[in-house]
């Protein structure tokens, strides 16, 4: 647990970069620091370990002042990782990962079966990476070891400076997802600082939004999204928060568990009978198993006399969206090709559900409509 | 390129000149002069095949092949050369005749030089072409120094006394065995001198933003300013310093040691009570003051030092002869066992030979220094009384080695510093910050983050104050230091220009040598992680 008691920061030229900022992070919860540049969220982040200084005010690290703890004594139970990682390119990657644990005077046998796990728990094989040096490694894989590193002596706390911010957009997205997946094992307290309000949403469990100093809203995603404090936030967030909320919603949380499915063996009137029914203009066709073929449309059925005419059979990952994946992505792969409802499957390609753009405009409608009621 | 260099050479330029004795003038010899003799023809036959060589595509086959073309031109010219040497001599009479003939030479002219290099070149062509072709390294060791050792093997067999350079080589090897260690001697004792002060002013210009452009204008200064003007300017002060009583200098040392001691313990007990300002000036004009009686005391110590030291390594006598066999001994035997360790797999075998490698590097330090006692010892032994002893005595005078010394380590500053910082403030700030986030004390930070990094820069300067130190102290003799600048300066007196290669190629040597160790130590303590490849 971290807790910043009116933490002021001001430097010998009058400027003040934190000013009287209050705030408590729970424990095993990421706290997400944003605000346009120069806000004083890095400098807030770095006040935790004592890289600056507070001016006045104070700041209680698991209850204690941490000021009363020697600083590098501090540090050592800090994890910190930095946008620029900052491998130290002479080590090995094994040295650099054990780089806290040496400090602390582990023993050597401790250190390496420590060493091993971090490398695993980050998706690196240990007896390949081990011995290499950082300038062999990718952009990806460097940063998985700065986290790795960051985590070297298992602190309860992290600090992470935009960590995923120096690397392209793919690799950023498969490493968000993986952090969040050993966050999910690891469960530690971390302030997170970044200035891309996707990966704010995506990562954090609060956000606090700085302005010039200050606290402008600390809340989860959905209610900074649903309800923006005021302009700045709203601008903050970008006009599309209604969109990005959608982000925020799992598939499975808001699909149609009962999609308009028609087996592969049926006869062609029962594919017309469920279009019919549910006045829709296509149906799903599935396999033995459950899992989905292709599907058929309201025209093609009416005109051909079995089903394997009528269909259009094509992979599933062609049409169909995962049931983990977000509303957001639903709505773009809809988008996209132009589908009016499309297939929801699990990881092995069993229609487990749908989802409509319909219901999709409902589930805008609901946040906006939410939103106004609560907003000045 | 080396075939047309060597090609070049042997159609145009003399290979040899034949002088009627030590100093008049010869007359130079072409290859084609050289009376037809089909053993000749071989050179102008190796540089075309050289050429055609050169035009094939790069690979592992062309490599070799100029290797071995290479070092055959370079080990042929020298060999060659000799036998017509020996052929011009025999019939010296009837070439010069009507001379006064008195120990007739052969002087290695600019056709052979040409030759040699051409062969250089052609080899070190060879070379790059193995690098890329990523033969094993043990084979690039043997196929770069193979031509070299078969010259070694037939200069040292006497294959090669036709030429000049080693007719006197031959006549005066006894003094230039001195020359050369007290050449090592007062460049090594200035490098190390230079290496503990530009190394700290490297620092503290890191430390100390506001310093640093004022250290490295300073040392930037002193490089400008010539040499023997530096010699010059160094004999009055050294001289009237030499006039001292040892006495009264000590006394000087110790009084000023007594008031370091005490501004530090003052500072330190009213450190807090300072402002910033003040407590940036007065470390400033410590630094300054205490920067007089400190170099007084480097230079007496180490001019003492040099002193007795070179007494155990020149001086005859039974003691010092097996002292020195000694030293050398332990020296190789410890540096070949910390090789080898190096190759070796993880493993008992390694860590005994690495162990008494390293081991034996302090046995050979601790012998060194029971050495300089002796030395020592047996120096002040032929004292009469302390009161008597004059700093002179103690090695400091306006001539000789405390000048060169001095200057040498002044000189070898520039480079230092500017590595030592340049490779300082160039380590990454991420990497620091890292660092420090991490909860390294300034003092891990430094030593493990930040000169294991600014390390390869460093050594590149270091190696660069080394190789011009060599060149510079050769200047040195004019002030009597020694060196081997003894023969240069006489060879241009006497117009010899035997004598000026006798000085001159045992330096060029040196240099190189001693920059292939700086190199070696850089690779080995440079972690692969930041090598250049």
């Amino acid at each position: 647990m971290i807790t910043f008691e009116n933490v002021v920061k001001q430097y010998p030229n009058g400027f003040r970069a934190v000013d009287g900022l209050s705030l408590e992070v729970a424990p095993g919860e990421i706290c997400v620091f944003i605000g346009p540049s120069g806000c004083g969220k890095t400098t807030t982040m770095r006040m935790v370990n004592r890289l600056i200084s507070v001016s006045s005010g104070r700041i209680l690290v698991e209850g204690r002042d941490n000021r009363d703890i020697p600083a590098e004594e501090l540090r050592r139970k800090i994890g910190y990782a930095i946008q620029q990682i900052g491998l130290f390119p002479h080590m090995t990657i094994y040295e650099n990962v054990a780089v806290v644990p040496h400090l602390l005077g582990w023993e050597e046998s401790r250190i390496r079966s420590q060493v091993d796990r971090l490398l695993e728990l980050v998706g690196l094989d240990p007896d390949e990476q081990r011995d290499k040096y950082p300038r062999q490694l990718s952009g990806g894989q460097q940063q998985r070891v700065g986290v790795a590193r960051a985590l070297g002596a298992d602190p309860p706390i992290m600090l992470m400076d935009e960590p995923f911010g120096a690397i392209d957009p793919i690799t950023r997205e498969v490493l968000q997802d993986e952090f969040l997946q050993i966050q999910k094992e690891i469960s530690k307290t971390i302030i997170f600082v970044t200035h891309d309000i996707d990966e704010a949403i995506k990562m954090g469990d609060r956000i606090a939004i700085l302005r010039e100093g200050r606290i402008v809203q600390f809340d989860t995603p959905d209610t900074i999204l649903a309800h923006p404090k005021n302009n700045f936030v709203r601008d903050f967030v970008g006009a599309d928060r209604a969109l990005k909320r959608l982000g925020l919603v799992r598939i499975n949380e808001v699909m149609d568990t009962d999609p308009p499915m028609v087996a592969y063996e049926a006869k062609i009137e029962e594919a017309r009978n469920i279009i019919q029914k549910r006045k829709l203009r296509s149906a799903f066709v599935v396999d033995r198993d459950g899992r989905l073929r292709g599907w058929v449309d309201k025209e093609a059925a009416e005109r051909e006399t079995s089903l394997t005419e009528a269909m259009a059979e094509v992979p599933y990952s062609d049409i169909a969206v995962r049931q983990n994946a977000t509303v957001r992505d639903a709505l773009s792969a809809m988008v996209t090709r132009s589908f009016r409802i499309t297939p929801v499957v699990d990881s092995k390609g069993k229609l487990v559900g749908s989802i409509s753009l319909r219901s999709l405009q409902e589930l805008v409608e609901r946040d906006d409509s939410e939103a106004s009621e609560v907003s000045p | 390129m080396g075939g047309i260099i060597a090609s070049f050479g042997f159609f145009f330029l003399p290979l040899l000149e034949l002088k009627p004795n030590r100093l008049a003038s010869g007359i130079p010899f072409e290859l084609l002069q050289l009376g037809g003799d089909t053993r000749y023809i071989i050179l102008f036959l190796l540089t075309f095949i050289v050429l055609a060589v050169a035009l094939n595509r790069t690979t592992e086959t062309r490599g070799w092949t100029l290797v071995a073309l290479g070092n055959t031109m370079m080990f042929l010219t020298l060999f060659l050369g000799a036998l017509a040497g020996a052929n011009l001599i025999g019939n010296a009479e009837t070439l010069l005749e009507g001379v006064n003939l008195r120990n007739p030479r052969i002087l290695p002219s600019a056709g052979l030089i040409l030759g040699l290099v051409g062969g250089y070149v052609t080899l070190f062509g060879g070379l790059s072409d193995l690098r890329k072709a990523k033969t094993p390294r043990v084979a690039l060791i043997v196929a770069a120094w193979s031509g070299l050792a078969l010259i070694l093997i037939f200069l040292l067999t006497g294959q090669f006394d036709i030429y000049s350079v080693m007719v006197e080589f031959r006549a005066r090897g006894e003094l230039l065995g001195n020359r050369i260690v007290e050449h090592i001697m007062f460049v090594g004792v200035a490098l190390i001198i230079g290496f503990v002060l530009g190394v700290g002013l490297g620092l503290w210009s890191f430390r100390d933003e506001r310093m640093a452009p004022i250290i490295l204008y300073v040392v930037g200064i002193i490089q400008t300013i010539p040499s023997l003007a530096l010699f010059g300017v160094l004999l009055v002060p050294l001289a009237r310093l030499g006039d001292r009583s040892a006495s009264s200098i000590f006394l000087f040392l110790l009084v000023t040691a007594v008031i370091a001691a005490l501004a530090i313990f003052l500072y330190r007990r009213f450190v807090q009570s300072f402002g910033p300002r003040l407590r940036q000036a007065f470390l400033i004009v410590t630094a300054l003051l205490s920067a007089v009686p400190l170099a007084l005391f480097v230079v007496l110590l180490s001019s003492f030092v040099f002193r007795s030291s070179f007494v155990v390594f020149t001086a005859d006598g039974t003691v010092f002869a097996s002292f020195r066999t000694l030293l050398s001994a332990m020296l190789l035997v410890s540096i070949a066992l910390w090789l080898i360790s190096r190759y070796l797999k993880k493993g008992l075998l390694k860590r005994i030979m690495r162990y008494g490698g390293l081991g034996g590097l302090a046995l050979f330090g601790l012998t060194l220094l029971l050495a300089v006692g002796i030395g020592s010892s047996q120096f002040l032994s032929r004292v009469d009384s302390f009161a008597a002893l004059t700093v002179r005595d103690l090695g400091v005078s306006g001539i000789g080695t405390a000048p060169a010394v001095i200057a040498l380590t002044l000189y070898s500053l520039l480079p230092m510093v500017r590595n030592t910082y340049a490779g300082l403030v160039n380590v990454d700030p991420a990497i620091t910050d890292a660092g420090r986030g991490m909860g390294m004390t300034p003092s891990q930070r430094f030593f493990q983050i930040e000169l294991p990094i600014a390390f390869p820069v460093i050594m590149a300067g270091v190696r660069n104050a080394a190789v011009s130190l060599v060149g510079i102290g050769a200047i040195a003799s004019v002030i009597g230091a020694g060196g081997l600048g003894d023969f240069i300066l006489s060879g241009i007196d006497n117009a010899s220009i035997d004598q000026i290669l006798l000085g001159a190629i045992p330096a060029v040597i040196l240099a190189t040598l001693l920059d292939a160790g700086l190199r070696g130590l850089e690779q080995i303590f440079t972690s692969p992680g930041i090598k250049q490849v």
